[in-house]
């Protein structure tokens, strides 16, 4: 069964593309999530996937209703409608967010309920309520290059600013009140940040699926935050274990028909509980081992 | 740095807090902040911070309205309760302090420094195991890695036991002398410790006086 699996990986195109993108998100969904984790916006995340579907909606319902080649290129690259429309629900998100200083989080129950509702009707209105479930949770087997070289541009765009910007960023998230102290301007951190995440959530909304982006950052540095002794070692055994998710998730979802955003997902999932369950024996047999150790 | 501030009034509310105060710092002063809780210390810090917003009075940093200030990459702060830290997520003591300032660190002085303040076997650990007295130190050094030229201290001693605060005093004093302005609230006793060349004393209704250091009090240090 693994064999046919390797063998098809290289042979089949659909296999290739799957695989190139799956590694590639691999990568940057922990390391946008190790900021997303630390700057306490998981829900953003997840709010930005609700809104970027939106953007898919409107995308194939144009598509029944322009004439011509129009409507293929509208039907068959939705992704460009689904960007656009989640780099604006995060500076939807951003602008509720200043609005109610104090209640944050009811910017994103705005921005979260007007995206599924959006969807939901410029879904039912084109009738193509059966590609529904395919962004749901994600068909990494079916995705195009399009998308392939969108999520690689989506790869190098974030590669970039944690090449130059690494430093400020990882520093800003921990202490943002260090921000000013840095000669780094909040409002613009905050907002070039958003952009930056609503790119990424929607290059993932293919294979991932809308319900499963946020986990897919942020289950792998929940796993890595128990075990890492430093934000590097922590963000590198992330990536580990999401390389490892979706080469397990992209096997299942081949061989056994699972959605692969779903079985991704999965894998992390029992990471996450592995990783729980080895620390607690580890730590309890070190307790053991030296019961009179000072805490200090 | 100089440091101008002008009939200083700010309130949370309603309750004031500060009530036109007034003071001049030339360029290297060393200032001490004194008072009781609750007089207005940190807020008044904050004020110069621009982290409370002023409406009502005037401060200048180098004659340049502080609302339009420009340099405060060249100012080093360690606030009073470092609660709002993200301490749960791993991050050593030395990628905090590489990640620090926007100029790469010389490694020399960040070791000196740690060294100086007795934290140096630290400098591989992980910042959400330390204890109260190291963190506060890891953050001193870390407002003062890139030779700031205005350093504010909110009780920086406060968690710091007595055996390693006289680090701290050496290496305050050696900062004033390379020319940093430095403005510190302490509630220390040891005040003698401090090369100060400025006391603020801050009182419970509202008063303040704002004095030089006197020659008797220079005397009783020696
Ligand atoms: N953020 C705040 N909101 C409302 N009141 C505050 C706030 N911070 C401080 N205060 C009040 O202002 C007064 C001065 O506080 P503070 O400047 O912290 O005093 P100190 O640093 O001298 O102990 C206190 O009565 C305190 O309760
Ligand atoms: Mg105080």
């Amino acid at each position: 069964m693994f064999l046919s699996f390797f063998s098809d990986l290289i042979e089949q195109e659909f296999m290739l593309r799957a695989l190139i993108s799956g590694l590639i998100l691999g990568v940057i969904a922990p390391l946008i999530g190790s900021i997303v984790v630390i700057r306490r916006l998981s829900f953003i995340a997840d709010t930005l996937g609700h809104f970027s579907l939106v953007g898919i909606s409107v995308s194939l319902f144009l598509s029944v209703t322009v004439p011509g080649t129009l409507s293929v290129i509208l039907s068959e690259n939705p992704l460009y409608f689904g960007i656009t429309l989640s780099v604006l629900g995060g500076l939807l998100i951003e602008f509720f967010r200043r609005y109610y200083k104090n209640y944050k989080e009811i910017s994103m129950v705005i921005v979260m309920s007007m995206g599924t509702a959006l969807s939901a009707i410029f879904l039912s209105v084109s009738g193509k309520t059966g590609t529904l479930y395919n962004y749901m949770f994600g068909s990494i087997l079916t995705i195009s290059w399009d998308s392939v070289i969108m999520i690689g541009i989506a790869a190098i765009l974030v590669f970039f600013l944690f090449a130059f910007f690494g430093r400020q960023i990882i520093s800003v998230s921990f202490d943002e009140n260090n921000a000013k102290f840095l000669g780094v301007n909040r409002g613009l951190f905050q907002i070039i940040f958003i952009i930056m995440l609503s790119l990424v959530v929607s290059v993932m909304l293919e294979s991932a699926g809308v319900l499963l982006i946020s986990s897919m950052m942020i289950i792998p540095i929940a796993a890595s935050m128990k075990i890492g002794w430093s934000y590097r070692s922590t963000t590198a055994i992330a990536i580990v274990f999401s390389e490892l998710s979706v080469i397990i998730g992209l096997w299942a979802s081949y061989s056994i028909h699972l959605p692969s955003g779903a079985a991704i997902v999965s894998v992390n999932v029992i990471i996450l509980v592995l990783v729980a369950l080895i620390r607690r024996v580890v730590l309890k047999r070190n307790i053991a081992k030296h019961p009179t150790e000072p805490m200090e | 740095m100089q440091i101008d501030i002008n009939n200083l009034s700010f309130a949370y509310g309603h309750k004031l807090v500060l009530d036109k105060l007034s003071l001049t710092l030339n360029p290297g002063s060393f200032l001490v902040i004194r008072g009781k809780n609750g007089t207005g210390k940190s807020t008044l810090i904050k004020c110069l911070l621009g982290i409370n917003l002023v409406k009502n009075g005037m401060i200048f940093f180098d004659h340049n309205d502080v609302n339009n200030f420009k340099g405060w990459t060249t100012v080093g702060y360690v606030s009073q309760v470092i609660d709002e830290f993200n301490y749960e997520f791993p991050l050593t003591v030395n990628e905090l302090l590489s990640i620090t300032k926007l100029r790469k660190v010389k490694e020399n002085r960040k070791l000196k420094l740690l060294d100086q303040m007795g934290i140096l076997e630290i400098l591989n650990e992980n910042i959400g195991s330390l204890s109260g007295g190291q963190l506060q130190r890891v953050f001193i050094v870390k407002s003062i890695l890139n030779h700031p030229s205005l350093l504010i201290l909110d009780e920086p001693t406060a968690s710091i036991d007595k055996n390693n605060v006289e680090y701290f005093y050496e290496t305050v004093n050696q900062l004033h002398s390379e020319g940093t302005t430095i403005i510190l609230i302490t509630h220390d006793e040891y005040l003698d410790c401090y090369n100060y060349s400025h006391v603020l004393q801050m009182n419970p209704d509202l008063s303040y006086a704002f004095r030089k250091r006197t020659a008797t009090e220079e005397k009783e240090a020696e």
